[in-house]
């Protein structure tokens, strides 16, 4: 839950900074729109929320992955192998 | 579906929150580059296997080499003699197809002096890998 | 068991056959050949990459060819016939039926395509496998081209008469106490894939006609000097080959799902939700193909809609993750061979689907059109996740094929290559294009990062390579050699291997499968 929380906290920062800087910017210096700034500039944002969802993501299958092995001391039997029903 | 998978729901809302949000940046950043000046000088591009050629408004053509002034805006009407090419100033994020019988358009204003590369960016036979040119930005 | 090379059966028998199982046996040796042409080819590119001048290949002409071929190659030889290959095993089993609804066609199916391979080998076409004109046209030598052309209409066709034997197999062949509902996740991936087939596959026959004829002078559907446009041909071909791409996708998704809750021990966790997300991506994968054409000059609002066609598909792909990682929670887990290309493949597979949402955004197209990242994006797809699924398949199937089992430790071997091989040569293809190189071309100027960057992914490609050969002595050795197998649970993951219903082939003799 407070994954979500801190998620959503995230996006609406990286929302509402461009939109604030687009509203204030007014293309004070120069007078045309940089078209290579704001094309990176949004890469580099979609690149925060790719990076943050595959690690939540790649993060949740590699502890999974170790939890749940075979091997893993602590692994029981699951309940549709108790009853029979693999 | 006989067991409780509310957290499924949160997830496939969560998910189409974020492409929700990757589509209205996408919307907006499109816009705002779209919109060409009306000062913008107008560059005739063509492209031909395997080099390309340029117009100035003022008539002056250029084969290989481009040179244009720092700061000010620009809108190239490209277009190809034969084959599919793209032109492609990587540096400065310019791309755009050039397709025989068409005349497409994109505009920028280069904001940094100095030399930079013009490539092709779309399969057109032999020597695709080599079709290219020199941008040359001038001024302080 | 349809291959036990020490009872080894006549193999004109069955080359005639039209048992399932033998169709399918040799839909998946093809396949696998394919592969290992196609791979041959990957790695000549890779060769010649790994430095700025001529390495391998002397002239451009060749590499052209090549990646021409290599991709017509994988795609058609390769991928679509190995998804074949495990949907005639596997779909009347699943929907407990004798064989599929028309061996005879299902046969003729599978023979279509070794003149079609011959054709698309010898001609090495040089237009790249989407064959836009007006180079098509115009441009590319004969008859080189007229080959490809004929290779993939026979492949085109090969294809529907395949989807149309799943479809009425699934659909009206299935035993009556079977209901929709229940059959099987993987079969519903042929289902699927299948119907896209046959809604999407037409478009593209039209426009090979159409290249074909232009070629020849009668048209000039594309040749704007007889009002033709050479767009029109992209959104043919996109309009067959987005929503194809799915149908590569989705059976390697099917196969995860016969893997991945046996070795969790747990059944899905949503059975109706996987079958939602296979229907709902069937539907959406339509409403995107113009994504592959934001730099034809496409107006703000045409490409819109497409970014939203596009972006409208992932949370059908999204459910799949969902379902595979909450199937393995409290699940106890073996981490034999197939689940560890299983759960790989799932991996990759995210990693891919986020560099496409990349793509789509309109204003990055502009960075990322054409470029190694698009090539590292899609090798992600169809290396990453449908051969990681394909192949973790074939060591899941190799018992129930060959009756034996394959060796373990390297097939271990084999998937930590190619995992490791893949991240290095596809996430370094994605920083590449980043830095500007196009792709398809043969020599590149003596950029610092575009040289190092080539040589680390050619490097990776090695790795591959490495873990490829393990793979192919690994198959043949231990379909001669290898120790036989409890057919009732090979991986002794406690449950059943194969659905009750297992079906003898009729050539096989007493206790055959």
């Amino acid at each position: 839950m407070s994954r979500i929380f801190h998620l959503s906290i995230v996006i609406a920062i990286l929302f509402i900074i461009p939109t604030v800087s687009l509203a204030f910017a007014a293309e004070s210096a120069g007078e045309y729109i940089d078209r290579k700034a704001e094309i990176w500039n949004l890469f580099f944002r979609l690149m925060v929320v790719a990076f943050v969802v595959g690690g939540v993501i790649a993060g949740t299958m590699v502890w999974q992955v170790w939890r749940f092995r075979e091997s893993n001391p602590k692994a029981k039997p699951t309940p549709y192998e108790e009853k029979g029903e693999l | 579906m006989g067991h409780s998978n509310w957290a499924e729901w949160i997830y496939v809302a969560v998910v189409i929150a974020l492409l929700v949000y990757v589509g209205a940046e996408a919307w907006n950043i499109e816009n705002l580059i779209e919109h060409t000046p009306q000062d913008a000088e107008i560059i005739k591009v063509t492209a031909q296997q395997w080099l390309w050629s340029f117009e100035h408004e003022d008539g002056t053509k250029e084969v290989g080499e481009l040179h244009l002034k720092k700061d000010h805006a620009y809108k190239f009407e490209i277009t190809s003699k034969d084959v599919n090419h793209n032109f492609n100033i990587a540096e400065f994020v310019v791309l755009m197809d050039a397709v025989p019988g068409r005349v497409n358009t994109v505009w920028f204003s280069p904001n940094q002096a100095g030399e930079f590369d013009i490539q092709c960016r779309e399969y057109c036979g032999l020597i695709h890998y080599n079709m290219r040119a020199k941008l040359i930005v001038e001024g302080v | 068991m349809v291959l036990e090379l020490k009872r080894a059966r006549p193999v004109w028998q069955i080359m005639f056959s039209t048992h399932h199982t033998d169709v399918g046996l040799m839909y998946l040796i093809f396949s696998i050949l394919a592969m290992f042409i196609g791979g041959a080819m990957a790695i000549a590119l890779r060769v010649e990459l790994f430095a700025p001048g001529a390495q391998l290949i002397q002239d451009s002409m060749t590499f052209n060819r090549l990646f021409t071929i290599h991709g017509t190659t994988m795609i058609f030889l390769f991928l679509l016939p190995s998804a074949a290959a495990v949907g005639n095993y596997l779909v009347p089993i699943m929907v407990r039926y004798k064989d599929m609804a028309y061996p005879k066609l299902n046969a003729i199916a599978f023979w279509m395509i070794p003149p079609a391979a011959v054709l698309v080998w010898l001609g090495m076409a040089d237009f790249g496998w989407y064959a836009n004109p007006p180079y098509s046209v115009i441009s590319a030598p004969a008859p080189a081209a007229e080959m490809w052309i004929f290779g993939l209409k026979l492949l085109g066709v090969s294809s529907i008469l395949g989807s149309i034997n799943f479809v009425v197999t699934i659909l009206k062949c299935k035993h009556p106490d079977l209901s929709i509902g229940k059959v099987p996740l993987l079969a519903w991936s042929f289902l699927s894939s299948s119907i896209i087939v046959l809604a999407a596959m037409p478009t593209f026959a039209a426009a090979l006609l159409m290249l074909l004829t232009d070629r020849l002078g009668v048209t000039g559907f594309f040749n704007p000097a007889m009002g033709g446009d050479p767009i029109a041909y992209q959104h043919l071909f996109w309009f067959t080959f987005h929503p194809e791409v799915y149908v590569l996708v989705i059976p390697a998704i099917g196969m995860m799902y016969e893997i991945i809750p046996r070795f969790s021990r747990r059944p899905i966790f949503s059975h109706g939700s996987g079958v939602f997300a296979f229907v709902l991506l069937s539907i959406v994968a339509f409403a995107s193909w113009a994504h592959h054409m934001f730099a034809t000059g496409m107006t703000f609002t045409e490409k819109t809609v497409f970014m939203v066609g596009t972006l409208a598909a992932v949370p059908a792909s999204a459910m799949h993750v969902f379902n595979f990682l909450a199937t393995m929670w409290n699940g106890r887990i073996k981490f034999a061979t197939p689940m560890m290309w299983a759960v790989g493949g799932i991996a990759l597979f995210f990693a891919a689907g986020a560099g496409g949402v990349v793509n789509t955004a309109m204003p990055l197209d502009f960075i990322t059109h054409d470029s190694y990242w698009v090539v590292g994006h899609f090798h992600l797809f169809v290396f990453g996740t449908i051969a990681f699924g394909t192949i973790g398949f074939i060591y899941y199937l190799f018992p129930y094929i060959t009756g034996r089992m394959y060796n373990e430790k390297w097939g271990i071997v084999h998937f930590i290559l190619a995992f490791v091989g893949a991240c290095i040569t596809f996430f370094t293809q994605h920083i590449l294009g980043l830095f500007g190189m196009p792709r398809r071309i043969y020599d590149y100027p003596e950029i610092p990062e575009w040289v190092s960057m080539n040589a680390l992914i050619s490097v990776g490609a090695m790795i591959i390579l490495v873990g490829m050969g393990i793979f192919l002595v690994n198959l043949i050795y231990s379909s001669a050699k290898g120790k036989p197998a409890n057919l009732e649970d090979p991986f002794g993951l406690g449950g059943k291997y194969y659905y009750p219903f297992a079906q003898r082939n009729p050539h096989h003799g007493d206790g055959g499968y």
